[in-house]
Order: structure tokens, then sequence, then C-alpha cells
């Protein structure tokens, strides 16, 4: 990881900052939101611009928050948060231009998917009578826009509301882990075409707790931890800092002794654990661990029963960038 | 468009919406459960050995407008607004540029649709179970305006608390029935009292133990209802626009 390329959370932010976009659409000022006791927000401050900015965190990190004081559904206790320079919360005028996609499953009772989306369509005032159609073509709706979004599942209801984003064509779109439910073949096309709205111009925000799905869609990453800024830049630095740090692996073989003394010969290994008759081993080089193994096991004549990383989730990256 | 004609539009959508969406099958049965109330308390009238008209003022007095009007306008109102902030869909109309004006009276709109076509005919229906058929307008109007002042009401509920059952309930029964009874100053501004009030105002001799003092009767009693009914709305407007919504998960 390079100081450049990845900032870890520090109070002041600066110019060069790659928590803060150049082009800000979206500025987030020393925000801090909480319920009661718990604090979702702390002292945050980023900044979004145009293109496809990736917010990523584990569960209860302070996404859906953040997401929801960005669109103004929640007042923020301390700090601001601007919108092209306008108070979503105070300056409804924002909502012309600010779509969000939330998580909840929840949608409209009793509406098809097409009286959902021009229902949203006449309360932002949408002249093009054709705009909820093509909006729900854009996400593969149309042929179902007639039935009712209480028998959808969870990715056609993501999509629908994704549709109810679009009619408005958005300069700032807000999407609320958009891709939950959905199939391989929709992932694909939802990512390529929030990738087609960021290049188009609009700021895209997307959460997720999935390393991979932000990396296929944002180029610039936020991570939040605990309702702080863990690290902002680049997914190639994000990737870099997950790459960097000590992997476990889990190794069950038929003849653990012999394999493990040749594991501690290798350079990618950094020390091995018996553990019974499973071996956990330690590497900084994953990726080398993984193509000298089989050869290893098979010089040995060694059967691998199982091979698992023990630590390979978003958990352990985001443990690492706040220790 | 012009600005008015977009103003229209909006308003529509929003009360088709009200009407498609918030009310559910079950809250249909929620209101229709009231409306059979208010054809017993019809025949109940028949019970009580007195003039037919005179029956049916008593039943509508403690039954009808006391019981059945507040629970119907509570199904409604809490359907058309508290639910919808609860579930977390209500965002899906916070989050436009729709002027929050427009939100309340067009969700106000919606609920008194159904009202109208639910407890307010039958509330019409009721004095001709009775025998009483001349009280028809009257316990119409009555209904009609003590709803529209209900379900405002209910509405303003519906953005304060989550529980909005609960708090509406209180309302009618600690804060009418039991405070409204015993301080005129605050039946002087329940709609239960002045739904009664109407009623008793516009009925043909009515028993005079049912005249309530310091109460407005019959129209006055009408303009106290709307008066009620806008205060309601302007309240429910204000705390919309300071409504913290966190989500159905949250």
């Amino acid at each position: 990881m390079t100081a450049e390329s990845l900032s870890l959370s520090t109070s002041t932010p600066a110019v060069s900052d790659p928590a803060f976009a150049p082009d800000a659409t979206v500025e987030v000022t020393n925000t801090s939101v909480w319920f009661g006791q718990k604090v979702a927000l702390s002292e945050l401050s980023c900044s979004f611009g145009r293109g496809v900015t990736g917010l990523l965190g584990p569960n209860g990190a302070g996404k859906t928050t953040l997401m929801r004081a960005i669109t103004g559904l929640l007042p923020v206790n301390q700090g601001t948060v601007r919108v092209a320079g306008r108070d979503p919360r105070r300056d409804r005028s924002v909502h012309a231009d600010v779509a969000l996609v939330p998580e909840d499953e929840a949608m409209p009772p009793g509406l098809t998917a097409r009286q959902f989306v021009r229902y949203i369509a006449a309360l932002q005032s949408v002249e093009d009578r054709g705009a909820p159609d093509r909006a729900l073509a854009e996400v593969g709706m149309l042929a179902v826009a007639d039935r009712r979004v209480d028998g959808f599942s969870k990715g056609m209801r993501q999509r629908t509301k994704v549709a109810g984003a679009l009619v408005i064509d958005p300069g700032v779109l807000v999407l609320d882990e958009p891709l939950n439910g959905a199939d391989p073949m929709q992932r694909l096309h939802l990512i390529t075409l929030f990738r087609t709205l960021g290049t188009g111009g609009r700021t895209v925000i997307v959460s997720s707790h999935i390393l991979n799905e932000v990396e296929r869609l944002a180029d610039r990453i936020i991570v939040l931890i605990h309702g702080r800024l863990a690290a902002a830049g680049g997914q190639r630095a994000i990737r870099d800092a997950m790459n960097d740090r000590p992997r476990h692996v889990l190794v069950r073989a038929g003849d653990s002794r012999p394999l493990a003394a040749a594991l501690l010969s290798l350079e990618s290994v950094a020390g091995i654990r018996l553990d019974g008759d499973d071996l956990v081993v330690s590497t900084n080089r994953a990726a080398e661990l993984a193509h000298a193994l089989p050869g290893l096991a098979r010089d040995l004549s060694v059967r691998l029963r199982e091979v698992r990383p023990l630590d390979d989730s978003l958990e352990s990256l985001f443990r690492e960038l706040v220790r | 468009m012009t600005t008015a004609q977009l103003a229209k539009q909006r308003l529509w959508a929003i009360v088709a919406y009200t009407l498609r969406s918030c009310i559910g099958p079950r809250r249909w049965v929620g209101c229709l459960l009231p409306c059979g109330g208010a054809l017993l308390f019809g025949l109940l009238a028949h019970a009580i050995d007195q003039p037919a008209d005179e029956a049916f003022a008593r039943v509508a007095a403690d039954g009808i407008f006391a019981l059945v009007v507040p629970v119907a306008a509570l199904v409604i109102g809490d359907a058309v607004l508290g639910a919808e902030v609860r579930s977390g869909v209500f965002h899906f109309t916070w989050l436009s540029p729709a002027p929050l004006t427009e939100v309340a009276i067009g969700r106000w709109a919606g609920g008194m649709i159904v009202a109208s076509v639910t407890i307010v005919p039958a509330c019409a229906l009721a004095p001709v179970i009775a025998g009483d058929g001349a009280s028809m307008g009257a316990a119409a109007l009555a209904s009609f305006a003590g709803a529209a002042a209900y379900v405002a009401i209910f509405i303003t509920f519906g953005c304060i608390a989550r529980r909005t059952a609960v708090w509406s309930l209180a309302f009618v029964f600690f804060v009418e029935r039991l405070l409204g009874a015993a301080l005129t100053g605050i039946a002087q501004w329940s709609p239960t009292w002045l739904s009664r009030s109407v009623f008793v105002g516009l009925a043909d001799d009515p028993p005079d133990d049912l005249v309530r003092e310091g109460i407005p009767a019959g129209g006055g009693a009408v303009v106290r209802l709307a008066v009620i009914t806008v205060i309601a709305l302007a309240i429910a407007r204000w705390r919309l626009s300071r409504i913290r919504m966190s989500g159905a998960s949250d």
C-alpha cells in the first residue's frame, strides 16, 4: 500500500487526500449521526464526485446511515452534508436531482412495477410520458412491468427501485447494496449500467460489504468502519492493502508433517502452526503459496484434502486497516 | 405544463397512490368492521324504549360518534401515513421535490375518499335502520366532518410517533372520553364531542341532555371540525419536514 494512493483515516482533510473528490458534488464534513447511545457516524469527512464511488464496510459500519444523511432522510447531529452546495434536509429542490435506491426490501404494496415508477415520475414532475417505460427497460423489468411488486423476488424489487431512481435522470444516484438478490446476469447488467451512468458524468455512490463487487463497480473506494473513515483510495490501493497483510490458510492433508516441513522452505510461508492434523499456514503471498502447494504435495505424494483461507473476508481486511 | 398543472398532477398522483397502495385488503376489512358496528348501533336503537329519533340520538352520541367514527378513522389515518413511515416505504414519497403540504393534503384526501365510501354511508344508513330516516343527513354530515378531523389528527400522530395506534387510542379514550367528559375546554376541540354536537344540532328535536353547554352545535361545530382538520394538517406538514426516517430495519 502506498501513502499516495491509500489514505488511512485522519481528522484533518488535505487537498490531495483521496477521501475527497476533486470535483465534489456531495460533501460530508465532520458529520456525526447517533441513535441514542449508538454512534452510527463519527466525525466523518469525505466527498463524492462524478463517476462511481464504492462505499465499503462491514455490516453496521454506517454505510446506510451515511447514504440516508446524504439524501436528507436522516438529520445529522453534528457537521454538515451538502449536495451541489445545498442542504438535502432543508432544501427539497435537491431531491429533483438525487435518487436513492434503499437496501430495505419494503416497497409500496398493491402497485405494479409500472405504477410504482410512474408514481415516482409524477412526484418529480417528469413530463416525458415514455420515461417510466424506458427506465423499466433499462433494468430489464419492462416485460413484468404490469406485475405487482408484492410478488417480486428481492432482485426484481431492487431493479424496480433502480428504475424508480433512473426515471428522474438524477445527477446524484445513491445505491445501497443494489446488487442484493440479483442473479449473475442481472448483476453484470446492473454493474455495466451503473458504470455507464458514472462515465456519463453522474455521481454514483454504491455501497456494499463485498470487496469484489465494489471493485467491479467503482474506481474509487471509501471504507467505513464503526462509523469512521478507515481508508479511501483507488481499488488497487485497497486490494494491495488486502494482499500485503499476512493471511492464514488451512491445509488438510493425508500426512501433514512432511508437508509442513516442505512448506517452511518456501519464501512465501511466514510460519506454520499445527492444529491437530491440520496445518495453519501464515503467508504474505497467498497467490505464490496457492501456486506452489499442489506441486509440493505431489512431490511428497501427500494427498491434499482441503485448502481454505481462514480470514479471506472483508472483515479481516477491515481489522487490518484499523489496527 | 404550468406550475398549477404540475401541482395538480402531483396531488392526483399522491391521492391515487394512497388509494392503491396504502389501503390494502386488510385495511379495507379494518374499515368495514366499524361500518358493521355503525349498522349494529342502528339496530340497537330499537332496544331502547324511547321514540326512534331519541333512541337513535342516544346511540349515535355514545356509540357511533364516540367509538365507530374514531376507530374507522384510526384505521384509515394510520394506513395513509403512519404505517408507511414504519414500514420504510414513505421515503419514496418524501424523497421528491413535491411540497410537503401537497403530500399531507394528498394523503388526507385519499383517506377521506375511503372514509366517504365506508364509514360515512354506514353512519348515514344507521338512522334508517333505527327507524329515524330524517336524521340521515345529519348523521352523514357529522360522521364526514368528524372523520375529516380524526384522519388529519391520526396522520399527524403518524408523523410524530412510531406507535401511532397506541397514541391514537390514548387520545380518543383518555383525552377525549375521560378528560373531555369533565373539561369543556378539551371537549370544545374534541372531534368526538364536536361531531356529536354536529348531529345533535342538526337533528330534529334531540334529547336535551345530549346538548352540551359551551360547545358549538350544528354548522358551528362543522366549522370547528374544519379548523381542527386544517391545524392538524399544518402540524403534520411541519412534522414531515423534520421526520427522521431510519428505515424499517432500524
